[in-house]
C-alpha cells in the first residue's frame, strides 16, 4: 500500500515537469506542453480521495517519463531552423 | 637584474688638448626592468550587501507575478507583499518561479523555491544566484 503523496512531493513532480518540459527544442510542444501541464495539475486540484489522489499522481509519473524520453528523442533530431516565435528581435 | 660586464668603455673626446678620456668600469649593474606588479586586483572589491536587491530586478519580478496572477495593471504589488495574499496557491507559486529561473537564466533550488512567499525574498534569492552564476562564468 503506497502511502498517500505529500504537497511538496506533488509540487516536486509540478517542477520536474515542467523543468523537462523547458528541453523540448520545438516551440510548439514545449507550448502546449507548459500548457498542458498546468491545466492538468489545476482540474486535479480539487481531488479529495486519497485514492484518486494517488491514481492522479501515478498517472503524472508516468506521463513525466514519457515527456523526459520524448524530449531526448526530439533533441536528436531536431530541425535547423528555428520557429519564428522563438527568434527574438 | 643583470649584471653587465663591462671592462673597458673607452670614450675619446678630441678637445684642444687631445685629452684622451677613459672611463673604465668593470662592473655595470643593468635594471632589466622589472614588473612591479601593484595591488593585485582579480577580485572585484564590491561590497555585498546580503538585504537589499536591485530596484530593476524587483520591478521585474513584479511584472512577472502580474502576467502569471492575471493581475490588472494598476494593481499594487509592493515588495513585501505575500504571493497568497495575492490570490496565488502553491501551483502557482511554483509557476512564478519557474518563469523568473527562465527570466533571468538561474536555477532554483528544491530547498529554496518552498520559502519564497514574498516578492522580496524572490528578489534577494534571483541576485543571490546571478552573483553567484556570474563569479563562476
Amino acid at each position: 500500500m503506497v502511502p498517500p503523496s505529500s504537497r511538496t512531493e506533488i509540487l516536486s513532480l509540478f517542477r520536474s515537469f515542467l523543468r523537462s518540459a523547458r528541453q523540448f527544442p520545438d516551440y510548439n510542444i514545449r507550448e502546449y506542453a507548459k500548457r498542458r501541464i498546468v491545466d492538468a495539475f489545476h482540474d486535479n486540484k480539487t481531488l479529495s480521495s486519497p485514492s484518486s489522489v494517488a491514481a492522479a499522481f501515478a498517472d503524472g509519473k508516468y506521463q513525466l517519463q514519457v515527456a523526459k524520453r520524448q524530449a531526448l528523442v526530439y533533441s536528436l533530431y531536431s530541425p535547423k531552423t528555428k520557429s519564428i516565435m522563438d527568434i527574438k528581435y | 637584474m643583470a649584471a653587465v660586464p663591462v671592462t673597458c668603455v673607452r670614450l675619446t673626446t678630441s678637445m684642444h688638448n687631445n685629452q684622451i678620456v677613459r672611463k673604465n668600469s668593470t662592473f655595470m649593474i643593468v635594471p632589466m626592468g622589472r614588473i612591479e606588479r601593484g595591488f593585485p586586483c582579480l577580485r572585484s572589491s564590491r561590497f555585498q550587501i546580503a538585504c537589499a536587491a536591485k530596484p530593476e530586478t524587483v520591478t521585474k519580478v513584479c511584472e512577472i507575478v502580474k502576467t502569471q496572477l492575471a493581475l490588472s495593471a494598476d494593481s499594487e504589488v509592493a515588495p513585501d507583499s505575500k504571493f497568497s495574499a495575492l490570490g496565488a496557491d502553491s501551483l502557482d507559486t511554483v509557476e512564478i518561479v519557474m518563469t523568473l529561473e527562465e527570466e533571468f537564466g538561474i536555477s532554483v533550488e528544491e530547498e529554496n523555491s518552498q520559502n519564497i512567499t514574498t516578492v522580496q525574498e524572490a528578489a534577494d534569492l534571483i541576485e543571490k544566484l546571478v552573483e553567484k552564476k556570474n563569479e563562476t562564468a
